[in-house]
Order: C-alpha cells, then sequence, then structure tokens
C-alpha cells in the first residue's frame, strides 16, 4: 500500500474532505485492481481475492494506515453483496467487472426526506408500465450522487401491503432523464451529500435486483454483510494515530503534549476503550458464538464505534487548542504542505471533527441502535 | 444579591433581542458570515448608536460605566443570535486593556473612539507553534526616538480583518515579561493574512517588521492587566454561548415536536424528552457558573481567576453537550451548513477553545 499510493493522492484522501476528487478515486482503484485488490472481500469467481475477515481485516488496516481511500463503499461493499446473492447472471455480468475496474461509481438511495429512522415509511414509488418501471419521489442523504454514475433504490412497488413488504431494490442510471441531484453542503463545508429528485424516472424492468418485494429483506442482507463495518475501527485507530502524532509535535512549556501527563491520560482513556473495540470486531471476525443477541451485539458495536469517532477526532482538536479553530477549504498548497505557522498537521482536524458528528446520525441513530438492544437483549 | 434584572437590563435585553430578531435571522447572517469583512459595519454603527460600545466602559472615556453584568445581558442575546459583530474583541478585551493601562492619552482616545464606533481594536497575543500562554511573547519592541519598533509574528488575532489598530504583546529588548503596544493596521512593515474560524468570526496572522508602535503598559504589570482582560473576555462569551444555547435548546425542542417519525413526533419519546432535559440541566449550571464569574469578577486576582476558571471548566462541558445534541436530535438536517443548529454547534465548540480552552482552565484551577 504504502510503495504505491502517490503521496499527493494520499495527502488528498486525508485531508481533501467529502467527497474526494473522482480522478483520485478512480487512479487508486485501478492501482488497487492492478494488484488484485479491487474487491478483495469478493468471492474469487467474481474478481475477488476470497480472504477470510481476518485477513480482510489486515487488509483494511494496512489501507488506512496508508490514508488509501476506503471509497466505492456504496458500490463494492453494499450493492455488490445483493447483486451476488440476489442479481441475475446479466447483472452480474453487466456491473460487477466495471465496479471493479472503477468505470462504475454507485450510490445508494434509501433516506428520504420523512423516512429516516423510520426507513420503512419511504414512499418513493415505482409502477410497472410495460417493460419499465416508472419511478418518482425524492432521496436525501445520497452521498456521492454527482460522482456516481449508477444508484440502487429503495421503492415502493407495492402501497397495499405491510410497510416492510411492498418495498424493491432497483438500479437506476444516475444521468436518467428525471433525475436531478441538488448537493447539499455539509457544517464541514464539504459536498458529499445530496438531495436526488426522481420524476417519472424511466428504468427497463430488468433493473430490478431479485423479487420485487423484497428489498428490505436485501437491504438486511446488505447491513447483515458489513456487521463489523460499524465500529469503523480502521478508521478509529488510524485517527488515534494521528492525534498521538498531533500532540507529539505540539508542545506545552516546552514539553511534548504527548509527554504531558494531564493529554497522555486523556490519550490513554480513549485508546483503552478502542483496545476494547477493536476486540469486539475481532469476536466477531473469529465467529465467537455470544450468548447474546447478533443483532443487539452489532448495534453495540455502531454505538461504541461511532462515540468512538467522535473522542478520536475531539483528541486532535483538543491537542491544537484554538489553533484548530482555522476553517479550511479545498485542497490548495496550505491544505496540502501547510505553512510555518500553520504547519501540516493542522488542515484538516477540525473537519474531521465537524464530520464525525454525523456518525451517531447516520447508518441508523445512537437512539435507534438503543431501542434495538432494550429489543432484542432485553425484550423492553 | 439581587439576581433579576433592572429595569434598564430588561431595556437592553428588549432592544438586543430586536435587534437580533431583525437583523440576524438565518440567511442574513449567512451572507454577512461569507462576506470579505465578515459582519456589518452599518450594524456596528447601530451599536455604536443604540450605546451598547460604550456600556462597559468608564464614563471619564466616553463610556456609560455601566456593570459588566449589563455588558452580560446584551451578549447573551447577541450570542442567542449567533451576531458577527467584533463586540468581545474590541469592547471587551482590548477596551479592559485599555482601561487598564499606563498610556494615559492613548486610552482616553481610543477608548472615546470605542464608544463611539469609530475604531475596531483586535489583541495579537498568540504566536506560531504556542499553545495559550499569558506571560510570554517573542515578538520583540525596540526603543527608538519616538516609541518602539516591533520585529516577529503573530498568529490567530481574533477579528483583526476588520481592526483598524491591534493591541500587540511584546517584549521590549532587554526585559524578561511582555509589554503591550499599540499599532495601526496601515503601519509599514505589517503584513496581515486573513482567513476564517469555524464559528463564522475572522482572524489575521501578523508579520511584524520595524513596524512603528505605541506603548500602553510597562512590563512590571501587563500580565496582570492581560489576565484581568482575557477573564473579562471569559465571561463575555460565557454570556455569549448561554444565548446560544439556549437558542439551541428552543429550536431543537421546537424541531422534535414536528418531525413525525414511526407515526408520532419523535418528541414523544422518552429517551429525546429526558436529552432536552439533561440539556436543560446543563444550561442552568451554565447561568449559575455565569452568576457566580460576575460576583467575583471584582475580587482580588487569585479569587477571580478562580472563580472565571471554574465557570469556563462548567460551560465549556454545557456548550460541548448542547451543542452536540442539537445537532443529534435533528438528525441528518443537523449536518448541514444550510440549517441554523449546525453554526450554533461551531460557535459553541469554538467557545471551549478560544483563549484558554478547558484544559488551560484546569490547569489553572489547580496550580494557582
Amino acid at each position: 500500500m504504502r510503495a504505491n499510493i502517490p503521496a499527493d493522492l494520499a495527502r488528498r484522501s486525508y485531508v481533501g474532505g467529502h467527497p474526494p476528487l473522482k480522478t483520485d478515486v478512480q487512479k487508486w482503484q485501478g492501482i488497487l485492481h492492478k494488484q488484485g485488490w479491487g474487491a478483495p472481500h469478493w468471492p474469487v469467481e467474481y474478481g475477488g481475492m476470497g480472504w477470510d475477515p481476518i485477513r480482510l481485516h489486515i487488509y483494511m488496516e494496512e489501507l488506512y494506515n496508508a490514508d488509501g481511500l476506503d471509497y466505492g463503499w456504496q458500490g463494492l461493499n453494499m450493492v455488490a453483496p445483493v447483486i451476488i446473492a440476489f442479481g441475475s447472471a446479466a447483472q452480474k455480468q453487466r456491473f460487477l467487472p466495471r465496479m471493479l475496474s472503477g468505470d462504475d461509481f454507485w450510490c445508494q438511495g434509501f433516506s428520504e426526506p420523512n423516512a429516516g429512522s423510520d426507513l420503512a415509511n419511504l414512499r418513493t414509488r415505482a409502477e410497472l408500465d410495460g417493460d419499465e418501471w416508472v419511478i418518482n419521489g425524492q432521496k436525501i442523504w445520497t452521498s456521492d450522487a454527482r460522482e456516481s454514475n449508477w444508484g440502487f433504490f429503495l421503492v415502493r412497488t407495492d402501497p397495499n401491503v405491510k410497510p416492510q413488504k411492498g418495498i424493491s431494490f432497483l438500479l437506476a442510471p444516475m444521468d436518467t432523464p428525471g433525475i436531478t441531484i441538488r448537493p447539499i453542503e455539509s457544517i464541514e463545508g464539504g459536498m458529499g451529500l445530496n438531495e436526488v429528485f426522481l420524476e417519472n424516472v424511466r428504468v427497463p424492468r430488468d433493473n430490478l435486483v431479485g423479487e420485487a418485494g423484497m428489498g428490505w429483506t436485501y437491504a438486511k442482507y446488505l447491513l447483515e454483510k458489513e456487521r463489523t463495518a460499524s465500529a469503523f475501527l480502521y478508521f478509529n485507530k488510524r485517527e488515534l494515530a494521528k492525534a498521538k502524532e498531533i500532540a507529539s509535535r505540539e508542545t506545552i512549556d516546552g514539553i511534548s503534549l504527548l509527554e504531558a501527563p494531564e493529554f497522555a491520560r486523556k490519550v490513554a482513556r480513549v485508546e483503552a476503550d478502542l483496545n476494547a473495540l477493536e476486540w469486539s470486531v475481532l469476536r466477531i471476525l473469529y465467529g465467537e458464538r455470544t450468548v447474546q443477541n447478533n443483532d443487539a451485539v452489532v448495534s453495540a458495536l455502531k454505538i461504541g464505534g461511532s462515540e468512538m469517532q467522535q473522542r478520536v477526532t475531539a483528541l486532535q482538536l483538543d491537542a491544537l487548542g484554538a489553533r484548530a479553530l482555522r476553517e479550511y477549504h479545498g485542497t490548495g498548497p496550505e491544505v496540502m504542505a501547510g505553512n510555518a505557522n500553520w504547519p501540516a498537521h493542522i488542515p484538516g482536524v477540525a473537519a474531521r471533527y465537524l464530520f464525525s458528528r454525523a456518525s451517531t446520525i447516520y447508518g441508523g441513530t445512537r437512539e435507534v441502535q438503543k431501542n434495538i438492544i432494550a429489543k432484542l437483549a432485553f425484550g423492553l | 444579591m439581587d439576581f433579576n434584572l433592572s429595569e434598564e437590563q430588561q431595556m437592553l435585553r428588549d432592544g438586543a433581542a430586536r435587534f437580533v430578531r431583525e437583523n440576524y435571522g438565518f440567511e442574513a447572517r449567512r451572507a454577512l458570515a461569507k462576506s470579505a469583512l465578515g459582519f456589518s459595519r452599518q450594524h456596528w454603527q447601530t451599536y455604536a448608536e443604540l450605546g451598547w460600545l460604550a456600556l462597559g466602559l468608564p464614563e471619564d472615556a466616553g463610556g456609560l460605566g455601566c456593570p459588566f453584568s449589563d455588558s452580560t445581558v446584551l451578549l447573551e442575546e447577541l450570542g442567542r443570535g449567533l451576531a458577527l459583530e467584533p463586540f468581545v474583541s474590541t469592547a471587551v478585551l482590548c477596551a479592559r486593556i485599555l482601561d487598564r493601562c499606563d498610556n494615559v492619552e492613548a486610552r482616553s482616545r481610543l477608548l472615546s473612539e470605542v464608544a463611539a464606533g469609530g475604531t475596531i481594536l483586535a489583541l495579537a497575543h498568540d504566536e506560531p507553534g504556542q499553545r495559550f500562554k499569558i506571560d510570554r511573547a517573542h515578538v520583540s519592541a525596540r526603543p527608538v526616538a519616538d516609541g518602539f519598533w516591533l520585529d516577529g509574528d503573530k498568529v490567530l488575532a481574533i477579528d483583526g480583518q476588520a481592526a483598524d489598530r491591534f493591541i500587540v504583546s511584546a517584549t521590549v529588548v532587554g526585559e524578561r515579561l511582555p509589554s503591550l503596544f499599540v499599532i495601526s493596521r496601515e503601519a509599514a512593515g505589517l503584513a496581515l493574512e486573513a482567513y476564517r474560524l469555524i464559528d463564522g468570526s475572522g482572524a489575521v496572522d501578523l508579520r511584524l517588521h520595524d513596524v512603528a508602535a505605541v506603548r500602553l503598559t510597562e512590563s512590571g504589570n501587563t500580565v496582570t492587566i492581560l489576565e484581568e482582560a482575557f477573564d473579562a473576555e471569559t465571561v463575555a462569551r460565557i454570556a455569549e454561548a448561554i444565548g446560544a444555547m439556549e437558542a439551541v435548546m428552543a429550536m431543537t425542542a421546537e424541531y422534535i415536536k414536528t418531525r413525525v417519525q414511526f407515526g408520532q413526533p419523535i418528541g414523544k419519546f422518552q429517551a429525546l424528552q429526558h436529552r432536552m432535559s439533561e440539556m436543560f440541566v446543563e444550561v442552568e449550571k451554565s447561568r449559575s457558573s455565569l452568576f457566580r464569574a460576575l460576583a467575583y469578577l471584582d475580587a482580588e486576582p487569585a479569587n477571580r481567576k478562580a472563580a472565571v476558571s471554574s465557570a469556563k471548566l462548567a460551560v465549556a462541558d454545557a456548550t460541548k453537550f448542547v451543542g452536540a445534541q442539537g445537532i443529534q436530535l435533528h438528525g441528518g438536517i443537523g449536518m448541514t451548513e444550510e440549517y441554523s443548529i449546525g453554526h450554533y454547534f461551531k460557535k459553541l465548540i469554538a467557545f471551549e477553545k478560544i483563549h484558554g480552552d478547558s484544559d488551560w482552565h484546569l490547569t489553572r484551577l489547580v496550580t494557582p
């Protein structure tokens, strides 16, 4: 990883914010693909490495350590497993190779303005008209919609059954007439989030994955495939290391902040919980047969991992003190290299901290996770 | 002690609330924050006309000589609207320094200008690579025939993008402790680099090369003067933060009453009700901290410092919690630049860091 990632790409990957430059994403995916690592978690027959969970764990840790882009999430990690498990032979043939090579990027259309925590309440509809689905509705918080050429959408195809039963999983090219994308600026200045409006969007009947009405089940499958992802372990470990690096560059009364007892204790407190988080992930990866409810365990992991993102980035903020408050945009020279007054370890810290507030919201809020635990672990 | 607002204070609060209502709607603020100046000179004139800039200034220099608790009444309302004018920098931090400085001529001239809205001031104290530290300045001051020449670098002079003058800490050649000087923005040899902070305010770095300066304080009393001024600033920012936190609570309560998920307003969920209650507890704690800090602001230095640090610690915990929960209870919409709650969060996070973060105050509290 370290030998093959271009330095400028690594730096942009680390400080460049959301979304990353598409040229960087494609270049990096190309580098990985050439090595055979375009999608190491996929089965070998589809171009993956077929690695076991521990090998993948080591791979991901090294990818983050090298500041490699962990991009293409929605495609390689979310829609691909669904296509592999439930898609037609034609869909597999059409979509998987182009995902692997970085020719196609995918975005996810699940959330809607009135279907966030209550996702089953989604109202975007798709109706069959001859050989085409006609989609009408609106999606929101669609990461990287503008950079993607394909989207996968949860849509309501049957309004007359129980909410979860009437949902289907549809694929649509993002340049289909009737799709309008509006970027949403997030509080750290990123432009990765979007609203996606769908107005009489027509896609071929074949763009349905699996069976109509099974979308909810597929979405759950997709989330279960990535049970340990919600710990954000690799991000958290890297960011703790970066927090230490920042602290080692800052001094207080001539002593490195990292060696100042008060700060060292703060770091140690966070690290203690992060160590536990890592072993929570390992327990799952090694297939522990826990007596606890599995979904409750995953929710606990999500809570721990999302709060950890906020804590490690807060450590970085605290290590910088007031100098963390400077606002940076883009990937100009002052962001890429820093300067004498504002060295390179400063840009990006505030943005990562601010964006980490979203971690306890996306992918099921902390409050929803707590409801799941209360219900599944205790029958409350 | 009377914790209730006097009639004058109520009028002041109502006037400030009206100003915020009329001038600091979300879109209006957003436009100002994105403008080159970062605030409104017209608003600054309004501040002057309404007597706000003169409020806490001494009567012998064009001020109204009102107690500091009047300023904090005003600041709560300005904080509620996230007002962007450099009130704290100019009329609290720099004005306190000027009021106590040794240069009688500069004191009365500059304070009169502040009261009339004729000058904007910023303090340039922080230096590259250094954490907040009051009794140190590496910028050097060399005596010359008609004053001093300053040389060196300053960073993070808050509100400096608009300052007409800077108060600069520098160490006179041969002395150990810093002194304070005033320089003009137009001074030869001064280079400024401006940038924005996450809370919407601006700041500058100063590069000083033989910049002509007028001395304000002697090195013997500078640290005392700076400590007092920073403490007053901290109390001022606490008041702003309380206004901001109350705004966060109000808009979050309103949001969860109207946001429907799972067939009911999410405010019906007890988990969220309790979160609101926890925010309330934090803000109550903060208000008590403000009162206590105000009570000690004119006490002898050791007691004042302890009270201000104690208040900052308590309120900094509150701002982090209330700001973060404001976003959390809003969900995704809370993460967007197009919605106001995130701007409050950034203001509340910046509060904790400016001129002495929690770690700094904790250290001061336990090692007086």
